[in-house]
Parts: C-alpha cells; structure tokens; sequence
C-alpha cells in the first residue's frame, strides 16, 4: 500500500519557490501525484498554495502561522509534524534551503523520522529510499539507504528540474497552526533585507555564478565581473581576499568561511584556488578560470582555461555573452 | 553566559579521501581527526560571548570514538574553552548525525545551557541537521546559517543575522536557544604553545551515552569523483578569440546555457 508524501513548499515574494517545485516534481515520481500533498505557512501562503497546480499537485494545505508572521523552519515544525501523521504521510520533501535544512532537523526529531540533506538523486527500492549526495564539500559523493517508517529528505536546490506536467485543478484548504515551544513567542524577526540584485545570498540557490577574486585589484574594477554576471543573469561571488579587503560584503564570500555553491556552471575570475575556497565550489558542474598565472592551482580544478589578463577576457567575454543572447 | 559549543572531529581538510575496503565509506586509516571549520568558527564565537559578558563559561562536548574526540576537545580547551565533555561511542558505530543530535540532546538536558552553539554544518558528512534537530529535542528556539551573534546585554537577548535565500534576516530572542553557526565576528583564533600542553592535563569529563533509537540511515556506497584531470586550455590570439570559443564550448559542449 503506498503512503502519502508531503511537500512543504516556500513562500518568496508572493510565489512558491522553485526549490519548491523540484521537491514538488520529485515527489512525484517516487509516488503517485494523487498521494503527493502540498503545504506552505506564512503570509501569502494562501494564495501561494494555488502554485502548486503547476506541478500537478491537487491537494494543498496552509496555515498562516498563527499570530506571528514569520514560518521560520523551527516555529512551523511542530504544525508539520502534525500534517504528516494526519494525511499518514511516509516521507516528507522539501528543498535544501535555509528554511528546508533547519526544517529537516527540527521535523526529524519532532515526527521521529530518518533524514537526508544536500540530497541530488534519490530512489524508492525495496521499501527503503537510497539517497545520493555531496559530502566533504564536494570531494566525496556517499549513498544511504534510509529505511522507514517516516522519511524526511532536503534536496540540494537545482539537482533536480522543475518538472513540466499539464497542471491540474487544486483544492486547498487551511490547516491548524500547532503552536512550537512557548519560548519561540520570545524569537522575533526584526527585518529581512533583500538580496542585492545579482550578489548576496541569492548565491547559494544561483545556477550561474561567477566570482572575482584578488586579480580584480581594486573596488571599483569589480563591476568587471558584475557585468559579466549580468550578462548571464548570474550571481556574484568572491574570494575571501574581496571581502576581507571590503571591496565587496562578506554575504558574497564562497568557500570553507563562507557559502558553499554547486551551480551548473561557475567562472572564478582572477582566484588562485586556494583550498579554502575550492571546498565551496567544486562541486560545480561546469567550472572555469580566467587567471593570469598558467600554474595557479584553480586551473587543476577547472573545467576549462584561459590564461590571460582579466582586464582584457572578461569585457571581451561579457560582450561576446551579449552578442550571443541579445540584449 | 553558559555557553555549550558542540564540536565533532572531521578529516583534515588537506586529507587525502579513500574509500574503505566495504566501499560505503571513508577509509579512516591514518587520517588525522582535528577541530575544523564550521565548528572551529563556533569556538571561537563562544569565545568571543565569553570575553563580552563577564561571568561566561564556555563547556565544548563532543560525542564520536577514542582517540579523535578526546583530541579535538583538548584542541577546544587549548583555545579557551573552560570544560570538556566527551560521550565516547565505540568506532564504526552510527554515523547518522540525528542519532547524534539525540544524544547530545540527552547530554545537553543536564547542563546549564543559555546558548548551544553548533557549526552550520560538519566538515564530514555536511548534513546540517544536528542544530535544527538538538533545538526541537531541547525545546527551544533553533537557528541555522547564522553570522554575527551578539549579546544585548541591556535587553538580555541575543541578537544575529541569518542567510537566507532571498536576503539576511535579523533576529532577536533570549535564551536559550540553539545556533548552527556559519560564521563568527572573526576569524578563529590559533592556540598558544603554553596552551596547548597545558591542555594535555586537562580534565575531560565522561558523560555515558543515551537517547538514541537504533539507526535506520545505513551507508552504502563511498564514491570518490573521477580526478579532475586540469582544465582545457583555450588557445587564442585575441581576447575576442578566446571569448568566441569559451562561449561557443559553453553553449555546444557543455550546454549551460542556450
Ligand atoms: C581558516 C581559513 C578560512 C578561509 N576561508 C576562505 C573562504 O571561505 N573563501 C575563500 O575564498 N578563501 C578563504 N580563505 C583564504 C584562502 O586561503 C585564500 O587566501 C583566498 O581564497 C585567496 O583569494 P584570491 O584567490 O582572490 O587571492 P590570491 O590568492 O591572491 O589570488 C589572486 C589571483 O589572481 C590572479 N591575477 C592577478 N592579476 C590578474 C589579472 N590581471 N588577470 C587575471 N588573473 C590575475 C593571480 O594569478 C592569482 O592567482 C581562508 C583561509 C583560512 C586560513
Ligand atoms: N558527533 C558530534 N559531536 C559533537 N558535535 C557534533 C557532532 N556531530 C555534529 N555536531 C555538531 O553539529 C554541527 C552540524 O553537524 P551536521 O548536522 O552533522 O552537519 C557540527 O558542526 C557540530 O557543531
């Protein structure tokens, strides 16, 4: 007899996250779309909860969250929790975000399941889910299996693509909120402030990333690398001697002390490849350096090279980007 | 403050991996155990807490097999740390980090906790589940990815910011609560000489391991990439030869964008 399988969605700007929607279409290939049901809390959930029609997910739940405002992962672990035993789900999806590994723990504990983050493929055999994913920082890959009852998986965002199936008719309807431990009434989210365009903490969800490092030189030589970012509709990243330098935040920081990526392709321009940053993105699928120094260690980890002055590549790069993809 | 920082000795970031003979995990002949990223930044920001809010403890625990465990918190104690707990566990038991979590949890119910501070997440198994799951275990308020954690003294809470997709949010709530550290106001410290062999005769104390279900996570497999065998190299004689033909690879080969 097959189980049921909850998708807990996230809300952005309005909108589901695509993150969301990868968990979404994963979840129906390991089960049948009529037993996948989806959930979303926080302001907006209401209506966000209609999104999931787009990946032919038929039965929606939400909950406001009670009087707070904010779903972070602990305060709504409790409320799905509750959900997953109500509709006797077997497994729990979400998408490896902030919000989805904070989420696994806390759910883990709370539903008394077995959990895997960082998830990039995973499969139903034999009564058990097998999961793949990256460990020490991409340098190894390890399977598990994860034998029921109660499964709860994060998957690493863009593993998987958002599935395309004809969209149904949804039905969603409200759920109770179940209040956390009463010590989260204390826990206040003061402000969000949002990413800056093209850099910041969209990072770690980009499918493109290109990252300055030291080469650059100076502050304002960085926009060399935001345009080429632009012109792919890229993040930005940097080396940590950028942001110790202050030419750019840490939030833009990748590696060991800063943020970890695996977007399909990332271009380190002007970084030497120490270690420390290596271990945040060498999991990429599609990596590759321009860097003026043809023994620099990045180039041993690079997909692809160019050995050259980055004040004559990249513009030439960003132009050539441009000229190919219109405008 | 009491403060409880959780460390777990992880592989040497220079180790070189191999995969154990069963082929489902890492061969850890030979490799040398340390206190190591994420949670060398946790140390170091219970530290930090400590030298701003006098009266502070800062009590490292650390749960995994002889001899690494014992290691790595003689390391802690040798930055600073004022005690050490270790929950010794045989090797080649659970690796299933909530089976940990549940047994810190355990362990952490009897101390005096106002902060749990963990790393975001191990330098091994990268799960980033213990924060999360030793908060819900513990009752309190949990936190991953955070930066910049701050005592308000004046208004007995902490405050801190938090990564988060669409932006950095800030926080405030009192203790205790529990942190998956990312990163700390600064860069971890390095232990003195005088230091570290004092912290050979530390005090260790022994907490017996409980609370955990038996695991249902079993690994299977252990697979290390194919080496990377250097980049191609583009020839060109122009910046605009080079351009045209990184992007023509681009687009052809390796199809990352139409
Ligand atoms: C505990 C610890 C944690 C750390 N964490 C991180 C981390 O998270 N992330 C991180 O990035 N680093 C981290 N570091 C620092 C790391 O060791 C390196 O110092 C850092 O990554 C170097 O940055 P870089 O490559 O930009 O600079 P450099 O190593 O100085 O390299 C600059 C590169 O630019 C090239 N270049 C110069 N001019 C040009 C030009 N005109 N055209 C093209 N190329 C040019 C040079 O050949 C050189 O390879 C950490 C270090 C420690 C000790
Ligand atoms: N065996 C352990 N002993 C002590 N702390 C641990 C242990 N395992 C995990 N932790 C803590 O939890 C954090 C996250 O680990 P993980 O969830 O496994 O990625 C680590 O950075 C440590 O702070």
């Amino acid at each position: 007899m097959s189980r049921r399988t909850l998708v807990v969605g996230e809300v952005r700007q309005g909108h589901l996250a695509d993150v969301s929607l990868e968990a979404a279409g994963r979840a129906i290939e390991l089960t049948e779309p009529t037993a996948v049901v989806g959930f979303v809390a926080g302001s907006g959930a209401e209506a966000a909860a209609g999104e999931f029609a787009r990946v032919g997910i038929a039965d929606v739940r939400w909950t406001d969250a009670g009087s707070g405002s904010d779903a972070s992962a602990g305060r709504i672990a409790p409320t799905v929790a509750a959900l997953a035993r109500e509709i006797e789900a077997d497994l729990v999806i979400v998408g490896g975000t902030t919000f989805g590994r904070d989420l696994a723990g806390a759910l883990a504990i709370r539903w008394d399941a077995v959990s895997a983050t960082g998830v990039t493929d995973v499969r139903r055999e034999a009564g058990a889910i097998h999961v793949r994913r990256p460990v020490f920082g991409g340098r190894a890959t390890e399977t598990r299996r994860l034998a029921g009852p109660r499964v709860v998986l994060a998957l690493r965002p863009h593993a998987f693509a958002v599935p395309s199936v004809t969209p149904t008719t949804v039905r969603t309807s409200g759920f109770a909120f179940v209040e956390p431990a009463p010590s989260w009434r204390e826990a206040k989210l003061l402000a969000l402030e949002p990413a800056a365009a093209g850099g910041g903490p969209a990072l770690a969800d980009a499918s493109i990333v290109v990252s300055g490092g030291r080469g650059v030189r100076a502050p304002e030589n960085f926009r060399l690398v935001e345009e080429l970012a632009a012109s792919l509709g890229a993040a930005v990243g940097a080396s940590r001697a950028v942001t110790d330098a202050g030419w750019r935040p840490g939030t833009f920081q990748v590696g060991q002390t800063g943020k970890a990526v695996s977007p399909q392709l990332y271009i380190a321009v002007g970084i030497s490849g120490a270690i420390q940053h290596l271990v945040g993105m060498v999991s990429s699928r599609v990596i590759v350096a321009i860097n003026s120094d043809p023994s620099a260690p990045i180039f041993r980890v690079a997909d692809y090279g160019i050995v050259g002055d980055l004040f004559q590549i990249v513009p030439a790069l960003t132009a050539e980007i441009r000229r190919v993809r219109g405008p | 403050m009491e403060i409880v920082v959780c460390v777990k000795p992880v592989p040497e970031a220079e180790t070189r991996l191999r995969v154990a003979a069963d082929g489902a995990r890492l061969d850890a002949e030979g490799v040398k155990f340390v206190l190591a990223g994420y949670d060398e930044s946790a140390v170091e920001q219970a530290l930090l807490l400590k030298e701003a809010v006098a009266g502070s403890t800062v009590h490292a625990i650390a749960l995994g097999p002889a001899p690494r465990t014992e290691e790595v918190l003689r390391a802690a104690v040798a930055l600073g740390c004022d005690k050490a707990s270790w929950i010794e566990v045989p090797s080649g038991g659970s690796d299933d980090p909530l089976d940990a979590a549940r047994i810190l949890a355990a362990a952490i119910r009897g101390l005096p906790h106002d902060l749990v501070l963990c790393g975001k997440q191990a330098g091994d198994d990268e799960s980033g589940l213990v924060a999360g799951a030793l908060a819900e275990a513990l009752g309190v308020p949990g936190f991953g990815y955070v930066v910049d954690l701050r005592w308000d003294a004046a208004r007995s809470r902490f405050t801190f910011h938090r990564a988060v997709e669409s932006g950095q949010e800030s926080w405030e709530c009192p203790g205790p609560i529990v942190i998956g550290l990312q990163q700390a106001w600064n860069d971890p410290r390095t232990a003195k000489l005088p230091a570290i062999l004092k912290s050979r005769k530390a005090t260790i104390t022994k907490i017996a391991a409980s609370g955990a279900a038996a695991s249902v996570a079993t690994p299977e497999k252990f697979e290390l990439p194919a080496p990377r065998t250097g980049a191609k190299m583009i020839e060109y004689r122009t910046p605009q030869e080079a351009a045209e033909k990184l992007v023509r690879i681009l687009r052809e080969d390796a199809k990352v964008f139409p």
